[in-house]
């Protein structure tokens, strides 16, 4: 799969209530909605015939509902350091997305906390298309190390 | 009339073996998300990250709709959706997915072997521009060959007629 890079660590104390992920710009195309439905098994019509779709009252095929969490998540692992861990991710679907739409994640840190030993950080998400509609707002909370256990 | 959470809640959880988990099946996944994070591809740099070897996108198994050979295509929906998967009283509907809520566990690997137990939790109704909307909310608890729970789902699916 080419060169790796590991990315540098992100620790606990790095990040503040407020604190802002990289945002992450998805363009997706009906190729990409294509081998979404085949590496899912999804042979649902409105994600790949487009006459089916419009006969259902939508202006295109759409992005595929996972499709949408699987981007925020996406944007979490990127900025996440490599010894983070997921703790939990949740979306819903708010808004229709088709192919050649603009969907940018973003992401903030709505709270810090440490339960159990483990050190938490609550993110709140979304999804936002072209024209500045949320497609699909989101939460996570995810662990990071800390700079004081790891020294 | 849609049953109420009392009749829900007596539906036994429907079982299915979903198999052995193959590298090849969850790196597909990552591509075409278009998600290149080295954890899913090279076992160096998920030993650097402190995993023992390569591991799935941790929203992999909950994305997948189907983990069988069939069903043959005269068996699918008109709208080429699999009924297996939908209750009965939103079967025939115009059918979106609505989000999903996941809880991690252990990090799958290739080699795990997973089991699904999928639950209807709730079934609800809302009026909406587009006329009566059904939620169907069910919960699917992913368990690998030690019987760890290595993801937890809440998914809604919302059907319009």
């Amino acid at each position: 799969m080419g060169i790796v890079t590991v990315r540098p660590e992100l620790f606990f104390e790095d990040v503040n209530v407020g604190t802002e992920l990289p945002a992450l710009a998805k363009v997706p195309t009906t190729v990409q909605l294509f081998r979404y439905s085949a590496v899912t098994w999804n042979a649902h019509r409105i994600h790949y015939e487009r006459e089916y779709a419009l006969s259902e009252g939508h202006p295109d095929v759409l992005v595929q509902a996972h499709l949408h969490g699987a981007f925020l998540l996406q944007m979490i692992m990127s900025w996440m350091g490599p010894r983070a861990r997921i703790v939990s991710f949740g979306w819903s679907n708010r808004g229709r997305a088709v192919p050649g739409d603009t969907l940018t994640c973003t992401g903030r840190v709505t709270a810090k906390h440490i339960e159990g030993g483990r050190r938490l950080v609550d993110l709140e998400l979304a999804e936002t298309n072209q024209r500045g509609e949320v497609c699909a707002p989101g939460k996570a909370t995810v662990t990071l190390p800390s700079r004081e256990v790891s020294r | 009339m849609l049953p109420t959470k009392e009749v829900i809640a007596q539906r036994p959880p429907m079982v299915s073996a979903l198999g052995e988990i193959t590298a090849v099946a969850f790196q597909r996944y990552a591509i075409a998300v278009g998600d290149l994070n080295p954890i899913y591809f090279d076992d160096a740099a998920a030993r650097a990250a402190g995993y023992p070897g390569i591991v799935a996108p941790p929203n992999f198994l909950s994305s997948v709709l189907g983990w069988e050979a069939g069903p043959a295509e005269n068996a699918l929906q008109e709208d080429g959706t699999e009924p297996k998967n939908l209750v009965p009283e939103i079967q025939g509907l115009r059918l979106m997915g609505g989000g999903h809520d996941l809880t991690f566990g252990p990090p799958v690997r290739p080699g795990d072997v997973i089991t699904a137990h999928r639950k209807l939790v709730d079934l609800y109704q809302r009026e909406s521009k587009m006329g009566p909307l059904t939620f169907s909310i069910s919960e699917i608890v992913y368990t690998n060959q030690r019987g760890e729970h290595v993801v937890t789902c809440r998914e809604t699916v919302i059907a319009a007629k």
